[in-house]
């Protein structure tokens, strides 16, 4: 599909200030929306992101669940809202966040750039990244077949043989994606059902190109020079079988982006943020959470947005009234 | 047939009213055999697209590959399409674009002419720029693409950032489905891929400037 995107290009810092109202780290579904609330709310608003605002959602080809869009690619989504945080005046910058400080009257907030900003209140909202297998030939075979990217690398696998791993809806969703690409997809989880929702783990089973392989796990990833088969381990009869493929896709889970905060913030044993039920502010005051990093049971585009509403609702109340 | 959609036009007419200062050079080389580059009437198009919205300010330069090879040559274009963007001053970055500028690589377009057309530094840290005005050799850098890939443009304007402070460094965005023999002469599986000086060092993914600059210095 031929497109073009004018916007979300890595851009020139814009010149900073020192000091603003809100600070957001991460521009996805959460920090975008926390960032149109506190603007409309007339606070000043900086935006931090450090690779692409939208976070994870420019990953999803179609996003068919965010309300008021039957069809709407993750990328276009994420260009709406970003245009409509800067419309009421946030600022976003493209940068990455080395160190945090902390003290009573300011939050500050040390940027790759060599700048520093500071701010009264501050949105957490880095959101996940991928995990890893930790099985050998994993690290070494990444970018040589061992992808955790369909929408940038499924064109490198056209007609040959790939498998994913993992039975959620991101699996399942990058597989359906890769599916109109590859020979064939495997998809190989742990369990023996998916828990991706019926919607798409019904088009997966429908799709000829996809299979499953139940009840396993991938021990090693083996090949020599690119990616050529798995090796697996039913958990059942923890018998090991060998699959033959040219490349695997890894979406077996999210670890949440909190190394920074972690020391100073009450994280869960996953690392994700734990919050105060319906303000989001953290265990220190003037520090709020939204999106994918909270803990919590469902991780959407639609309740990382909602979580950015309250987030930057409650800021708002609690210290700017 | 246009290829920009209406709203598109005037976000990039918008864009460029604001933020384009002096004229930028487009130079960019195409073969008359479509069997040979099945992108090169796509470039074409999409640039002279661009260069209308401009108000005059892009100007694009059409050569032929296949006869003009010294030429091609001194702007270090090996392949088509193939572009170059040479500043008001003829200046010559070291910018340079193998493949069609589609998916998000269109906004890597934009950004950039917007960059040159400003005839300054690239926004970059001092201590960068110190070390990649100490290079005293050919670097060529070389960023694997695809057009649906998020992450890439960060990557390939890094590369070219990197290419505008010193005139022995070179950098390509490749768009690795266009190229297919050269992506598989470098393992190109997942992108954004950089080769550096053809594979004297290597890495996937768009990192931050510093561990970037690291790994452009081990290659030399």
């Amino acid at each position: 599909m031929v497109f073009f995107d004018t916007g979300d290009a890595f851009k020139a810092p814009p010149s900073l200030d020192t000091s603003y109202d809100m600070i957001i780290i991460g521009g996805g579904a959460a920090g975008l929306t926390a960032a149109l609330y506190a603007a409309r709310g007339s606070l000043k608003v900086l935006v931090v992101e450090k690779a692409v605002e939208g976070g994870q959602m420019v990953l999803t080809q179609e996003v068919e669940n965010y309300p008021g869009f039957l069809h709407i690619s993750g990328d276009e989504l994420a260009d709406k809202m970003r245009e409509h945080a800067t419309h009421f005046g946030a600022t976003i910058a493209n940068a990455e966040v080395l160190d945090v400080q902390l003290s009573s009257e300011h939050k500050r907030v040390v940027l790759d750039t060599g700048q520093t900003v500071e701010s009264k209140v501050l949105v957490i909202a880095t959101g996940a990244g991928h995990r890893h297998l930790n099985v050998p030939g994993e690290r070494e075979f990444e970018g040589r077949g061992v992808s955790y990217c369909a929408i940038c690398d499924g064109t490198f696998f056209r007609d040959k043989d790939v498998a994913v791993i993992g039975g959620g809806n991101s699996a399942i969703d990058e597989g359906l994606y890769l599916a109109k690409l590859a020979k064939s997809v495997k998809v190989v989880h742990r369990r023996n059902s998916l828990r991706a929702e019926k919607i798409l783990a019904q088009r997966a089973f429908q799709n000829p190109k996809m299979d499953f392989v139940w009840n396993s796990v991938v021990k090693q990833i083996k090949g020599s020079e690119q990616v050529s088969s798995l090796l697996l381990e039913n958990t059942q009869t923890h018998e090991t079988s060998e699959l033959s493929v040219d490349g695997v896709f890894i979406y077996i889970g999210i670890v949440p982006h909190t190394q920074l905060f972690r020391n100073f913030l009450q994280t869960d044993e996953s690392g994700f943020i734990v919050t105060q039920c319906g303000t989001l502010e953290t265990s220190v005051p003037g520090v709020f959470a939204a999106g994918d990093v909270v803990q919590k049971e469902l991780r959407q585009i639609v309740n990382a947005a909602a979580d950015g509403a309250l987030a930057a609702t409650m800021a708002i109340r609690k210290y700017f009234e | 047939m246009a290829l920009l959609k209406e709203k598109d036009k005037a976000f990039i007419r918008d864009k460029f009213e604001k933020e384009l200062e002096n004229p930028v050079k487009v130079v960019v080389f195409l073969s008359k055999d479509e069997k040979l580059c099945h992108y090169c009437n796509l470039t074409k198009e999409i640039l002279d697209e661009v260069a209308h919205l401009s108000g005059g300010k892009v100007l694009v330069e059409v050569h032929d590959f296949d006869n003009e090879k010294e030429l091609a040559a001194s702007y270090h274009v090996e392949r088509v399409p193939g572009f170059v963007l040479i500043d008001s001053k003829g200046k010559d970055n070291g910018i340079l674009f193998s493949g069609a500028p589609l998916g998000h690589e269109f906004a890597t377009l934009l950004e950039e002419l917007v960059l040159v057309s400003a005839n300054g530094n690239p926004p970059l840290k001092a201590s960068t720029i110190e070390k990649l005005q100490q290079v005293d050799k050919p670097v060529k850098i070389q960023v694997f693409v695809t057009p649906s890939c998020p992450y890439c443009p960060g990557a390939v304007i890094m590369g070219h950032y990197f290419a505008m402070v010193n005139p022995l460094i070179q950098s390509e965005m490749v768009e690795a489905t266009e190229f297919e023999e050269l992506s598989r002469r470098f393992q190109v599986s997942s992108v954004p891929k950089i080769v550096i000086n053809e594979g004297k060092a290597e890495f996937v993914g768009a990192l931050p400037e510093e561990q970037y600059l690291g790994y452009v210095l081990q290659g030399m």
